[in-house]
């Protein structure tokens, strides 16, 4: 008489080296993607020997800006304030435009589907548009300054914002959100007491690490005259006073830092 | 906690008004190998009884459930609550549904949310919306909440956090979440399949008492016989989406346990629902 369990190890290593065989499709993929990073590479003229023979001039560029002219500080102090100004009304307008659009957009709240494709197309489309591009509309429209720069973060962030929400929304627990309905209580009143407590953490997560990505997108805003400490930082370059350059670097780097701790502090109180 | 009758007792039930009544009632879920979940269920309950439906998994116990609060939309038939139609009309549909409180196997609480939270969220039918848009609530809806609560002996834990709870007490928070709604009746799926026997016992017994104290018509899934013995009146027993048996729990012989338990065997037990 066969031993079952013998058996059945048997038939387990049969059909596990029968799963495991490549097949000829599958050889066809992984030819496509090659195939496609190669013709890729050839469009982006990826060319190794020249990246490596530039490096030189790129470390002289870091070689000039030392030592830094620490007396700079002064003078770039303030756009540096304004631009974290910057992304932080980046950040409340593109939750008040993106947390609106997100919810149309989730389809565990509302289950009408041309809605949510309307609303989806529109997150899409104020994302595709690059800060940069939103601040030279905005520059144009309503002059130089950091406002055009925070309602050119504010308008890309909420598409990016919005759609994070969306997908943060329709990963929550379903039971609860049954439960609420069940209790008779409205689409709405499912959201605030039901959707929202489930993904506070992720949501804050999201704002924090979008302040962070703010505060280095508004240093290039300043490039094409929406405020902050761009300006300057494209001024210094410029007029290759490069030891300036380092200081705004340095402050970059360390406004990037600061906020990075105080993000983390937070979220660990949030749980 | 409200003016409902508490001198409700067992032989008075043989004169209380119907609350639920099903006619006919069939779901048959559509996609990929349509199933027949419940077929041509026909069912009356009054006013403060505690009915349990017995069957194994997939027997239609839950969809029966669903279909009671339109959780599910019943393929055919009729459901009447408290002399209500439960239509698929969205008005009339909450107003049903605020009189029928659910308890959940999973407890379906909002777990990041404080126990109190999670009972008051049971007034948010009864609330206008700019209140729950700034998560507030009025002291009578406050005093209800803690009043259920102190039903299933949970108040003392009102202000942690209900992920902090065990599965027993967080049952209980749900029965007092469902209580809030002040509901005429409560519907029970699987309230003691994730928990221990002590602890499915305890939450048994605090269903039964609320359909007595409190004239509530609580229903209540199971697929446990045993339990249906202990605490059932009245017993509904469902196999294959049929109602094959309808009586006091002492009439549950043998015989007809085999019906409902192995007449899927037979079948071949390839589908589950």
């Amino acid at each position: 008489m066969a031993d079952p369990v013998q058996a059945a190890e048997k038939d387990f290593f049969a059909s596990l080296a029968a799963r495991k065989k490549w097949r000829f499709h599958h050889i066809v993929y992984m030819a496509a993607g090659i195939g496609f990073l190669l013709w890729s590479a050839d469009g982006v003229n990826l060319r190794l020997a020249e990246l490596a023979s530039g490096i030189p001039k790129i470390a002289s560029y870091f070689v000039r800006m030392a030592p830094p002219k620490w007396s700079f500080a002064e003078t770039i102090w303030m756009p540096a304030i304004e631009t974290v100004y910057i992304s932080v009304w980046g950040n409340v307008l593109a939750t008040l435009i993106g947390l609106p659009l997100g919810l149309l957009a989730a389809s565990n709240i509302i289950k009408f589907a041309p809605v949510r494709f309307v609303a989806k197309s529109i997150l899409n489309l104020m994302r595709s548009i690059s800060e940069l591009i939103w601040a030279i509309f905005f520059v144009a429209a309503v002059g130089l300054g950091p406002f055009p720069g925070a309602v050119a973060l504010g308008m890309n962030y909420a598409g990016i914002l919005g759609r994070l929400y969306a997908e943060a929304m329709e990963n929550v627990d379903p039971g609860p959100v049954e439960a609420l309905q069940a209790t008779g209580a409205g689409r709405i009143q499912v959201v605030l007491f039901a959707i929202f407590p489930q993904v506070l953490p992720q949501f804050v997560t999201y704002m924090l690490y979008w302040f962070e990505v703010g505060v280095r997108s508004a240093t290039v805003l300043g490039m094409v005259g929406a405020g902050g400490i761009g300006f300057e930082l494209v001024t210094t370059i410029k007029l290759f006073e490069f030891r300036e350059t380092g200081v705004i670097l340095l402050v970059i780097l360390g406004m990037v830092t600061i906020i990075d701790y105080a993000s983390t502090l937070i979220r660990s109180r949030i749980y | 906690m409200n003016q409902e009758s508490t001198e409700t007792t067992a032989p008075l039930q043989k004169r209380n008004p119907t609350m639920i009544s099903l006619k006919d009632v069939s779901k048959t879920y559509t996609g990929e190998g349509a199933t027949e979940a419940l077929r041509s269920v026909s069912l009356d309950v009054r006013e403060g009884e505690f009915l349990v439906i017995l069957g194994p998994s997939g027997a239609g116990k839950s969809t029966l459930m669903r279909c009671i609060n339109r959780l599910v939309e019943p393929t055919s038939g009729s459901i009447i609550v408290n002399g209500r139609e439960v239509t698929s009309q969205r008005r009339e549909l909450r107003a049903v549904r605020r009189e029928v409180g659910m308890v959940f196997q999973q407890f379906n609480l909002v777990k990041r949310l404080s126990v109190l939270m999670n009972v008051l969220s049971g007034r948010l039918a009864y609330q206008p919306l700019w209140r729950s848009l700034i998560y507030s609530f009025d002291k009578a809806d406050k005093r209800i909440a803690i009043e259920c609560l102190a039903r299933v002996n949970m108040e003392h834990k009102a202000f942690q956090r209900a992920d902090t709870l065990s599965g027993g007490e967080q049952q209980r928070v749900a029965i007092a979440r469902a209580l809030a709604q002040q509901p005429k009746v409560i519907l029970a799926d699987e309230p003691v399949a994730s928990l221990d026997p002590k602890i499915a016992r305890q939450v048994l017994t605090y269903l039964k008492q609320i359909a007595g104290e409190l004239g509530i018509t609580v229903l209540c899934n199971l697929h446990q016989v045993e339990y249906a013995r202990e605490y059932a009146e009245r017993v509904v027993g469902l196999s294959q989406g049929r109602m094959i048996f309808d009586g006091p729990s002492g009439k549950l012989t043998d015989d007809i346990l085999q019906q409902i338990y192995y007449r899927e065997a037979e079948a071949g037990d390839d589908h589950d629902v």
